[in-house]
C-alpha cells in the first residue's frame, strides 16, 4: 500500500536551465564567462533560481 | 587560520560567503566530501600521543592545526565521485574525514550531532513548545483512525513530509497540501502522516538566524495559499523587523538544539501571529539576501572567521 503522504506527490518537472556559470578551482568560486564571480551578478542568480528553497539536492531536504 | 567549508562546487550560496572571506583576507578551503578520495587528498597522524591531519584540494592545503571553524553547507557523500563508489568506501571515508575533522579544536556550524537532532521534525515541534513559539496542533501518526479523528477535529488540515520527496526517478515533489475529510486514511497505517491544523495567512516569514543576528524577511501570501515553496504569487521577500518576543523564543531554540545558524519558517496569520512550521539548521539564505539585501553571508563569515573554539582540543597527554 503506497504511504498517504505520498498520494500528495506530484512531478517535479525536468529542469532546463543550464546554469551559465562554472567552477574556477583556484579561486573557489564559481566564475561567469565574463571572467567575474557569479555572485557579482544577484539578477542573474535569482533567475536562474539556485539559491532558492526549493534548490536543495535529493541529499539536502532541509532547504 | 583557516576557514573549511564542506560543500559542493556549484553551491552559489557558498560562493557568498566565500567572496567575503576572501575581502577580509581570511584563508579558505572549500572541499566537497564527494571528491575524496580522488580530487581531494586527506591525511591524519595520531602518534606519540599527539594528532595533526591535513586536507588538500585543488592546490589548496590545510593543516587541523591551523583550522579556525567548519562551514557543513551542502557537503556530497563522501566518496560519492570516486571511481569506484561503494557504500563501503563511502563508510570508510565518512570515518576518515570527520574523524579527523572532529579531532581538532574548531568551531562547527553547525555540529554534525547538533544538526542530525534538530532535522527531526516532530523534535522541532518540542522544541518550539519549550521556546515558547505559537505552533499550530500537529499528529504524527500510523493509526489511521487518529488521523480521521484530527482533521475531524481540526477540519483544515495539510499533509507535509517530514523528510523531503522520495529519491529516485521520475523526480518528485512534495508541496504540503490541504486535505479534507474525505480523505482515505487507510494508507496512514502504511507510513507516518504528518498532519497539521492549516493556518490561514497573509504572509509566510523566513527568519535567519547566524548566532546572536536575526535577518527576519515576509512575502506576502495569496489567498488560500498553503506552500510558498511552489508557484510564483508574483510577491517578493522584503525586510522586516523581529518582534521582541519572536526574537526571544529564536534564542531560546538555538540555544536549546545548539544551532550556531538556523532558518525558520513561519506562517502570519490575520491577526499578525507568527505562527512556527519548521527550523531547518541548514536552510538556504541566498535567495533571501539576494531580494531583500539583508547582509546574511557577510555574517556568516563574520562568524566563522572568529577564533573562538567550541571545546579543548583533544588532548591525549
Amino acid at each position: 500500500m503506497q504511504p498517504f503522504t505520498l498520494k500528495y506527490a506530484l512531478p517535479r518537472g525536468i529542469s532546463a536551465a543550464v546554469t551559465p556559470y562554472h567552477f574556477d578551482p583556484a579561486r573557489q568560486l564559481n566564475m561567469l564567462p565574463n571572467g567575474r564571480p557569479a555572485v557579482s551578478d544577484p539578477d542573474l542568480l535569482l533567475a536562474v533560481g539556485t539559491t532558492t528553497s526549493t534548490a536543495g539536492s535529493a541529499t539536502h531536504f532541509d532547504d | 587560520m583557516t576557514v573549511l567549508i564542506l560543500t559542493s562546487e556549484e553551491d552559489v550560496t557558498a560562493d557568498m560567503v566565500v567572496s567575503k572571506l576572501h575581502g577580509t583576507g581570511t584563508p579558505v578551503l572549500r572541499l566537497d566530501p564527494a571528491d575524496l578520495p580522488g580530487k581531494a587528498v586527506l591525511s591524519a597522524d595520531y602518534a606519540h600521543g599527539d594528532f595533526d591531519g591535513h586536507l588538500s584540494v585543488n592546490g589548496h592545503v590545510l593543516s587541523m592545526g591551523g583550522l579556525r571553524s567548519i562551514w557543513v553547507r551542502r557537503p556530497g557523500e563522501p566518496a560519492a565521485h570516486a571511481a569506484d563508489p561503494s557504500p563501503w568506501l563511502t563508510a570508510e571515508t565518512r570515518q576518515a574525514l570527520y574523524g579527523m575533522l572532529h579531532s581538532a579544536a574548531a568551531r562547527w556550524m553547525n555540529h554534525p550531532r547538533s544538526a542530525d537532532q534538530a532535522r527531526l521534525k516532530p523534535w522541532q515541534l518540542r522544541v518550539a513548545h519549550l521556546s515558547g513559539f505559537a505552533v499550530p496542533p500537529t499528529v504524527f501518526t500510523t493509526a489511521p483512525r487518529l488521523a480521521r479523528e484530527f482533521v475531524e477535529e481540526h477540519r483544515d488540515v495539510v499533509v507535509k513530509s517530514a523528510s523531503g520527496p522520495p529519491p529516485g526517478d521520475p523526480a518528485l515533489a512534495l508541496p504540503t497540501t490541504l486535505i479534507g475529510p474525505d480523505a482515505d486514511f487507510s494508507a496512514v497505517a502504511a507510513g507516518p502522516a504528518l498532519l497539521q491544523r492549516y493556518v490561514p495567512k497573509r504572509a509566510d516569514i523566513r527568519l535567519t538566524c547566524v548566532g546572536p543576528r536575526l535577518f527576519a524577511a515576509r512575502k506576502t501570501a495569496e489567498p488560500g495559499q498553503v506552500d510558498g515553496r511552489y508557484g510564483d504569487t508574483g510577491q517578493g521577500w522584503e525586510p522586516v523587523p523581529v518582534p521582541e518576543r519572536i526574537g526571544k523564543s529564536v534564542h531560546e531554540y538555538v540555544t536549546l538544539a545548539g544551532l550556531a545558524y538556523a532558518a525558520f519558517d513561519f506562517a502570519e496569520d490575520e491577526d499578525g501571529i507568527w505562527w512556527f512550521l519548521e527550523c531547518n539548521q541548514g536552510g538556504q539564505f541566498g535567495f533571501v539576501e539576494l531580494e531583500t539585501g539583508q547582509p546574511i553571508s557577510e555574517t556568516v563569515a563574520l562568524w566563522l572567521a572568529q577564533w573562538r573554539s567550541d571545546r579543548n582540543p583533544v588532548r591525549l597527554r
